[in-house]
């Protein structure tokens, strides 16, 4: 799959000479290809990216009650987000101490404790050792000073559970800075205040680097094109809100964040639950709900709808539905994918579940063709010549708007600038 | 069967009154056991169960000390 | 979620499509032949991609579902891979028709076995009828430029005499490798 390319030092220091690797690979208007096809690139992203940043894992609500877990993927590290007997979250790596056998091999599960299979160490659901078997061998009980491995730092963010490897670096708020406001819209939507991820995730397994995801998210020159198809068979306005006649921007939410704000058209309309499909006569519940939650502002609140922005590196919120990316090699990724539930919003949950069940994951009438793309774009960019990207898109529009943010209109490539920006700044970073 | 409470099955004698159900809110099934004279509930999983069918008959009665917890002096 | 959310969520959840009617005997009318003959013809146009004949197949009632993790959760609040009424398949039948259904254009070349068909049972339908429902194995064949793709599953499949054709009320695929990632599934499995 890994196609043969020339290696970047060769490439690219011809074409500019001085500064870093990651000065050369990425400038202002265009980024190389190797970017996404070299594997020695990749392995510095998982030491300097995924094992460092704070990753997107998983949501509390999948692990409800005490004592509940739930595997996940942080990257190449097998993770069992569990729920101790406080309430308290870990993220647990799936590694025994004993051996480094994997313990759990449940996808999900309630427990207090975890026997590893192979020789039965067992450990609390906090990653403890709290014993094993035939103790003399060892000069008696608790002798040990070893347990399961542990993601080093755990936080959420209303209920988004993140990991960061590192043992110090940015608090999780730091790192999310301007994409918190986007997290605090879409739980907005709930009347309670409370999303949960509790419906499911899809697995969809995709050949490409997953940086082609990251900056596709808020890529909005492509829905007319990739998903015209579906669009146009159902005479969907979305099409609409990424062309050259849309007042919605794309805006860079710095640390590598980015949206594209469909406010100012959803604003223009004015029309509450228009951003959902629908009207308030058909979820009245839900408006009524959202009234005594929010008072005179639950009007602004749903008529402007829920967030379209990507977190660095991997959390995708589009819309309704959350995406969990993560890589698995220089060319391949699996998106996992699942529809919001608003804790309080039984009138709009279900429909999300279809939507969701229609547009995303492998077979989605969406996602499919997005992935067909990334897919695509993997086998193109192993090729010889050109050997860059062009992300210079709006460069020459770009605003500044009230908050200081760097805007462009709903089909320039500023999401992606932004991306690139915060990457270089990881990938230069010592080791 | 005796009649239905909304906390399970009741296992009572004249010193303790309890009553056992599967619990499906979590993640795997629980018993879920509640102490019908106070309310205090606890929820076993299989693990806590196994280790309890195995516990030494020695071990489980130093639990039956009314000094060992709950009315630990 | 909240209690009150569950309960007022859990009252409009109809029954799940699969075991949600209670399985009845065998019913009366059905030859193994020609229930195997229905199969491959449907086989064969999903494999051609012939989408107005595999479309055809369907009754006004359809429910066409391929689930995550096993059997699947209750497909109205758990995600699955496809979970399509008449009007949806209808839906993808039309995005695909475009030719821009970049999953699926060029479309995947393609052929599938189908065997081990047993007959199950019977399942009452919203007609005051009794559906006849079988399973089979199926092995599918896929090759795009992405790779090649081995798909295997389980399918039950419900079967309605209407107008005295065979037409297809309910299909479930299993697929065997769905507690994993799967690639992109743009053709009809
Ligand atoms: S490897 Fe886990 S107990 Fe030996
Ligand atoms: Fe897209």
């Amino acid at each position: 799959m890994t196609a043969v390319v020339p290696s970047p030092s060769d490439v690219v220091a011809e074409v500019q000479e001085g500064g870093s690797r990651y000065d050369r690979l990425i400038q202002p208007a265009r980024v190389h290809g190797t970017l996404y096809t070299d594997p020695s690139i990749f392995a510095e992203e998982l030491r300097k990216i995924w094992h460092r940043t704070w990753v997107f894992v998983g949501h509390e609500s999948e692990v409800p009650q005490v004592n509940d877990y739930v595997r996940k993927q942080l990257a190449d590290q097998d993770v069992v987000m569990t729920r101790d007997k406080e309430g308290e979250v870990h993220l647990l790596i799936n590694r025994c101490a004993h051996r480094g056998l994997q313990v759990c091999d449940d996808k999900a599960g309630n427990s207090s404790s975890f026997r590893c299979p192979y020789h039965g160490w067992t450990y609390r659901n906090t990653g403890e050792l709290l014993g094993y078997p035939y103790n003399k061998g060892y000069g008696g009980k608790k002798q040990l000073p070893l347990g399961m491995g542990k993601v080093a730092r755990v936080a959420s963010y209303q209920g988004f559970v993140f990991g960061s490897l590192a043992e110090e670096g940015p608090s999780l708020e730091e790192h999310l800075g301007a994409a918190k406001g986007e997290i605090d819209r879409l739980v907005g939507l709930s009347p309670e205040g409370k999303v949960s991820l509790d419906a499911g995730w899809l697995r969809h397994k995709t050949r490409s680097n997953w940086k082609f995801l990251a900056e596709n998210e808020t890529d909005g020159y492509h829905p007319q094109f990739v998903h015209g198809s579906i669009f146009g068979v159902t005479g969907s306005p979305i099409g609409e809100l990424y062309s050259d006649n849309s007042t919605a921007v794309t805006r860079n939410l710095g640390d590598g964040h980015s949206e594209n704000d469909l406010r100012p058209e959803f604003r223009g309309f004015a029309e509450p639950m228009r951003w959902f499909g629908t009207t308030p006569d058909r979820v009245p519940h839900y408006v009524a709900a959202m009234k005594e939650a929010h008072g005179d502002a639950a009007d602004r609140v749903m008529i402007e709808g829920a967030p379209h922005v990507m977190i660095f590196p991997n959390l995708f919120i589009a819309e309704i539905q959350v995406f969990n990316i993560q890589p698995v090699a220089v060319g391949e990724c699996v998106q996992y994918s699942t529809a919001v539930q608003f804790d309080g919003g039984h009138e709009l949950n279900m429909r999300m579940v279809s939507q969701s069940i229609g547009s995303v994951g492998p077979a989605g009438m969406l996602l499919a063709d997005d992935t067909e793309m990334y897919e695509r774009n993997q086998r193109g960019v192993a090729m010889a010549d050109p050997e860059w990207l062009d992300v210079r898109r709006g460069l020459h529009r770009e605003s500044v708007d009230e908050n200081g943010f760097t805007i462009g209109t709903a089909t320039d490539e500023t999401g992606m600038r932004g991306f690139w920006n915060h990457y270089k700044s990881l990938m230069e970073a010592e080791d | 069967m005796t009649a239905i409470h909304p906390a399970g099955e009741i296992i009572e004698s004249e010193f303790a009154s309890v009553a056992v159900k599967l619990d499906h809110d979590g993640n795997a099934v629980r018993l879920r056991v509640e102490d019908l004279r106070t309310g205090r509930v606890r929820f076993l999983d299989a693990l806590e169960l196994e280790s309890l069918v195995w516990l030494a008959d020695g071990h489980l009665t130093q639990l039956l000390d009314p000094s060992h917890e709950r009315w630990r002096g | 979620m909240s209690v009150m959310t569950q309960q007022q969520g859990d009252a409009a959840l109809p029954p799940r499509p699969d075991n949600g009617a209670e399985l009845l005997e065998v019913p009366d009318g059905w030859e193994a032949r020609e229930v195997e003959q229905f199969l491959y013809r449907e086989a064969r146009l999903a494999d051609e991609n012939d989408y107005d004949g595999w479309e055809a197949l369907w009754t006004d009632d359809a429910i066409y579902w391929v689930p995550v993790d096993g059997e699947g959760d209750h497909p109205r609040t758990t995600v699955s891979i496809i979970f399509d009424n008449r009007s949806r398949i209808s839906t993808r039948m039309k995005q695909v028709k475009t030719g821009k259904r970049y999953a699926q254009a060029p479309p995947s070349n393609l052929r599938r076995i189908i065997g081990n068909v047993e007959f199950i049972g019977g399942r009452a339908n919203a007609e005051g009828g009794v559906d006849l429902e079988i399973s089979a194995n199926v092995l599918a064949f896929e090759s795009r430029p992405r790779g090649n793709t081995l798909w295997g599953g389980r399918t039950t499949y419900r079967l309605r005499r209407v107008d005295g054709q065979i037409r297809l009320a309910y299909k479930k695929v299993v697929l065997v490798d769905n507690e994993q990632a799967v690639p992109t599934l743009g053709f009809l499995i």
